[in-house]
């Protein structure tokens, strides 16, 4: 065993201050973002805060529980649909709407994903697929209450808060960068916490996870619900800042991006998602000249990117960080 | 010396195959017992149905008065009964420290890991002599060394029941000694009941009292080792019969 070397000395743990530079760096930035930007730019930022949310949620079930799911999108259409009805037909104002439509959504996983949950590996990943299949469908059919593919109009813009006018691009950005600074953070104590720890011993080896004494079974449903509970509340944010919900915004090509943007990143990383969602919607954006095509180049990228780095951009830093050594 | 343990009629069949063969046999708290019989005697059968990874098909399990047949692996790990398996199994991508720590977190959950946890985790690496791996990811490390991490990962769920099976395969001389040292320290020191299923014989003689063999799902022997190894079913099932010949 001589070539083993990693004793205590070489993986020092980076300082605190060191492990927050980055992020505290990007986050002022952020903030900066509409001061001296374009409108375009602005909005853009927000469909790219929204995606950072749905891929990090997404993180916590599939990157460290580890089953790999295909319905994320159809949660955030759930939280989107559930926040913007309770506003226009029970006339809920949106603070009470939004977290509501987050505790119905971790329901409904809980539901779907103790059963489903039982499965197994692809079996697991085809159930969900069709589970997300099936909340599209139910969009669309339920026409008198979701407006099916006329869409649903009439929602309203987040109640003045504070002063501050949600109604606004500028009021959207910095209500969507707060709840993404909220939700991420949650995420990030948490995978890092004794739960998070659980979790990745599941995604490691389930038997022997179990047998060393963790409901495997509970702590799945639970990373489950709660990624799609925060997906869901994503979704409410977005309901009310776009105003215009349908159908197509949550069908299959949405959850298929979420798993694109956390494999570019890097599963089981949080932050890698968080980077990869920002890429992913920067390189929509200005491919948008051939809407038809970007998906085909993308596909093709996601594809070399995966034979060259499975574990994604961070695996890629890792790997940069052990030369460096 | 009180019974800590307890198989009643305990038989699993595959099929039409019987695996296990309503055996009975009762373990004492604090004693160290061996299971040993040729390849598709129903050792780890018999190993399985304890933890909860198979239910039996007929038959009692009594922990400390307890049944416990048919619960789930976790329920029981938490009663306090810790395994090994035969096939090495790790959560590959942590490093040792989280390893053993997820053991200890396992069975008392704490979101933030509290520092009596942490020591813990420091005085299982050096009772194991695997402090200077502590910060190596675990895949990284050979089968010996992660059967060992395995082995330290069960003892910090502190389980008043160890199943151990073949955690020796593959290991060296020196090894093997080094881990044995471990097991009559744990058995001694903590009181830990060991049940061992092993082929090494060095193994089964020297640390076991008591000595259980299994040939073709059924009990047929059990004793201390000098009894066993001098019955003549043992010797015809590990040797093949005498020919009528001879």
């Amino acid at each position: 065993m001589g070539d083993i070397k990693l004793t205590a000395d070489t993986l020092k743990p980076v300082p605190v201050w060191r492990r927050f530079l980055v992020p505290g760096i990007i986050l002022i930035l952020l903030i900066l973002v509409p001061v001296f930007a374009s409108e375009y730019v602005v909005y853009v930022a927000v469909l790219a805060i929204i995606y950072a949310m749905l891929a990090g949620s997404y993180d916590l079930t599939t990157g460290y529980a580890g089953p790999l799911t295909f319905c994320h999108g159809a949660f955030y259409g759930l939280g989107a649909y559930a926040s913007a009805l309770l506003t226009i037909k029970a006339s809920f104002p949106f603070w009470i709407a939004f977290p509501i439509s987050g505790i119905l959504v971790f329901i409904f996983a809980f539901i779907i994903g103790y059963p489903a949950l039982k499965l197994k590996g692809h079996y697991f990943a085809v159930t969900t697929f069709f589970f997300g299949y099936f909340v599209y469908l139910v969009l669309l059919n339920s026409a008198k209450l979701t407006g099916g593919p006329m869409g649903l109009r009439g929602i309203q813009a987040p109640e003045s808060f504070f002063g501050i006018n949600f109604a606004t691009l500028q009021g959207s950005y910095y209500l969507t960068l707060f709840f993404a600074v909220l939700f991420l953070g949650f995420l990030y104590f948490l995978v890092n916490s004794g739960f998070g720890r659980m979790l990745v011993a599941i995604r490691e080896n389930e038997d022997l996870a179990e047998a060393t004494g963790i409901n495997t079974a509970l702590f799945k449903v639970l990373a489950f619900s709660l990624g799609a509970a925060i997906a869901g509340m994503t979704g409410s944010l977005f309901a009310h800042f776009f105003r215009l919900l349908h159908p197509t915004t949550f069908a299959w090509m949405t959850s298929e991006m979420i798993v694109i943007m956390a494999l570019v990143g890097g599963l089981g990383t949080l932050i890698g998602p968080i980077i990869g969602a920002f890429i992913v919607t920067f390189i929509l954006e200005i491919m948008r000249f051939a809407p038809e095509y970007r998906y085909i180049i993308w596909s093709l990228a996601l594809i070399i990117i995966l034979i060259i780095e499975p574990a994604g951009l961070m695996g890629i830093v890792r790997r940069l960080q052990r030369r460096k050594r | 010396m009180s019974v800590l343990l307890e198989v009643i009629n305990l038989r699993k069949e595959f099929g039409g195959v019987v695996a296990v063969n309503d055996n009975n046999f009762v373990v004492e708290q604090g004693s160290r017992i061996g299971i040993i019989g040729p390849n598709g005697a129903g050792k780890t059968t018999t190993f399985n149905m304890i933890c909860g990874a198979f239910k039996p098909t007929a038959g009692k399990i009594l922990f400390q008065g307890k049944e416990i047949q048919g619960q789930r692996p976790h329920t029981i790990s938490r009663l306090g009964i810790g395994r090994t398996f035969q096939n090495v199994r790790a959560f590959g991508s942590l490093s040792v420290y989280e390893h053993v720590l997820t053991g200890i977190l396992a069975h008392d959950l704490k979101l933030i890991p509290t520092k009596e946890q942490r020591e813990r985790v420091e005085t299982i690496l050096e009772m194991t002599n695997l402090v200077k791996f502590r910060n190596t990811t675990v895949k990284d490390l050979t089968i010996a060394l992660q059967r060992k991490i395995e082995l330290a990962t069960a003892l910090g769920t502190n389980p008043k029941l160890l199943l151990l099976d073949e955690n020796m395969a593959g290991l060296t001389y020196v090894e093997i000694n080094e881990t044995l040292e471990l097991l009559r320290k744990v058995n001694k020191e903590m009181g830990m009941t060991l049940i061992v299923v092993e082929h090494i014989m060095k193994v089964i003689m020297e640390l076991c009292e008591k000595i259980i063999v299994l040939n073709y799902g059924k009990k047929i022997a059990e004793g201390n080792p000098h009894e066993v190894a001098n019955n003549k079913e043992v010797i015809e099932a590990y040797l093949g019969e005498e020919s009528q010949y001879a």
